[in-house]
């Protein structure tokens, strides 16, 4: 009984971390001309007490929806990429609270007819808390009374730091550009339940981004103003199934739809009707985890369907990550 | 302890490594640190004289800036160019422009509206971009820089706007963002 408790524990442990691995890589803005480069959060799994994690990020650009929503290609002769190098680490500070920061490196590779640019500089860094509405492992083999369905509850804070390189830094142009310029403020809610071998997690997330002065734009100052861009929610759903190996190595399959949309910004207080935009999109990731769980190899594929409909004033992409997460207990 | 000393340590380091241009961000000022111009002088900035320059339109015509001066063959009231690169903020600009801008000054004297195109590389990219973002046929006209000239003499950055009066002043470069400020330029500067 001991043994399968044990059992138990680190297999939900286990599937845990690759859930939360796939849930949060939310979509980024990505697209050099927009911004982006963000950091992504990172949930440590129960009991454990830290956990490192090192990803990269290859995306391609393939047109975009325009602000009714159909797709449009991309002008002939471009190739438009964005690579991003993402450090992250976890901290448990309490039994149900813990503390994570994700930095990302970005590299922006844009191609056209008679345009090359390749920059490169830090992206937006991201800080998270959060909060474990739960003190025992969640996920169960059998079930048999309602509470076991009750799912692992997950409260998070997160805050976004405007560290890359902004439209209103000193820059040549929009090739430069790394992140958003402001602070966002983020509200989060994760639901995972998993039942041996399946999963499903369910996310939530609103954020709000802090009004800013401006004064310069690409470079070149102009008249001071103040903008605030507008509120983001993104939710996400998922489910997974784990094969375990006779040696006890997992290897996770799971499928994510993800939502992502923008508010219209404001300018000294007047809204921009041409800013806003919303992103769907879908994921497929493999994560192999060692028998001990404490080392988690993933490989992501996140792709935007280049269909009118699945998008509006945004890019259309699909991102690559391969990433790897290593727990301490 | 001992990683959150080492965290501290790596993000410190990446702080400092680009803190040049994260400040900006990190503690944005509010401060007006616009250069001084000395008017009529030749430039890019507001209250300049921008230099003539000639660009091949989508229909392979040239478009000559002082043709659209004062004295000009096709004299009109103000020049408005807009840098797009063909990107969703970019088209969201152009369609606000176009559906909202434009009908608004219809009656009110005459405005070129140009949008430079500084990405395709060829005037007959420039005619396919154009066709397939919707813009073919409209009320603007869409100019090819094939060697970013233009670009490069007006300071310009996807959505910026640049308006140019008759006689060839600059009114106004920056980021379009919502319109508003070119707007107010138009309806300030039109009879």
């Amino acid at each position: 009984m001991k043994l399968r408790r044990l059992h138990n524990k680190m297999l939900g442990v286990a599937v845990l971390t690759i859930a939360a691995l796939v849930i949060f890589q939310q979509p980024t803005l990505a697209a050099s001309c927009c911004g982006g480069g963000s950091g992504t959060s990172l949930i440590l799994p129960k009991f454990s007490k830290a956990m490192w994690d090192l990803s990269f990020d290859y995306e391609t650009y393939d047109g975009f929806w325009d602000s009714r929503g159909n797709w449009v290609a991309d002008p002939p002769g471009s190739d438009l990429n964005q690579y991003r190098l993402n450090l992250g680490y976890a901290h448990r500070l309490a039994p149900r609270w813990q503390a994570s920061v994700s930095v990302p490196y970005v590299w922006n590779q844009n191609q056209y007819a008679n345009l090359q640019r390749d920059t490169s500089d830090i992206g937006d860094t991201s800080v998270s808390v959060w909060y474990e509405a739960f003190d025992k492992i969640m996920c169960v083999w059998d079930v048999n009374s309602w509470e076991d369905l009750m799912p692992a509850v997950y409260w998070g804070a997160g805050l976004t730091l405007p560290t890359g390189t902004s439209p209103h830094d000193d820059v040549q142009d929009n090739f430069d550009i790394t992140g958003r310029g402001a602070y966002r403020f983020d509200l989060s809610l994760l639901l995972d339940k998993t039942v041996y071998p399946w999963n499903a997690t369910f996310s939530a997330n609103y954020g709000r981004y802090l009004e800013r002065s401006v004064n310069r734009e690409y470079g070149t100052f102009v008249e001071p103003y103040d903008k605030q861009l507008g509120d983001r929610f993104n939710t996400s759903l998922s489910f997974g199934y784990t094969y375990f190996t006779d040696a006890m190595e997992s290897l996770t399959t799971t499928l994510a739809y993800a939502y992502l949309r923008e508010d219209q910004a404001r300018i000294d207080g007047a809204t921009d009707p041409t800013s806003g935009f919303r992103k769907e999109s879908v994921a497929l990731t493999v994560a192999w985890a060692t028998a001990d769980r404490d080392w988690v190899t993933k490989f992501t594929w996140s792709h935007a369907a280049k269909e009118n409909g699945w998008g509006r004033n945004f890019p259309s992409t699909d991102i690559f990550t391969v990433g790897i997460s290593h727990v301490l207990r | 302890m001992y990683y959150v000393k080492k965290l501290i340590l790596i993000f410190s380091t990446l702080m400092l490594l680009g803190c040049g241009d994260m400040m900006d961000d990190l503690d944005p000022s509010g401060s007006d640190n616009r250069l001084p111009v000395v008017a009529g002088s030749t430039g890019n900035m507001p209250g300049q004289i921008v230099a003539d320059f000639s660009l091949k339109d989508s229909l392979d015509s040239d478009f000559v800036l002082s043709d659209h001066l004062d004295g000009g063959a096709s004299r009109a009231d103000v020049v408005v160019l807009y840098f797009t690169m063909w990107c969703p903020v970019c088209l969201a600009h152009s369609d606000h422009m176009l559906n909202t801008i434009v009908p608004s000054f219809a009656n009110r004297g005459d405005v070129v509206f140009a949008l430079v195109d500084y990405v395709s590389g060829s005037v007959a990219a420039t005619r396919a971009a154009e066709r397939a973002n919707g813009f073919a046929n409209s009320a603007f006209i869409t100019l090819s820089d094939v060697n970013l000239s233009v670009f490069d003499q007006l300071n310009g950055a996807m959505g910026s706007v640049v308006v140019v009066d008759s006689d060839g002043t600059v009114l106004m470069n920056e980021d379009y963002r919502n319109g508003v400020a070119l707007s107010a330029v138009l309806d300030q500067q039109l009879p």
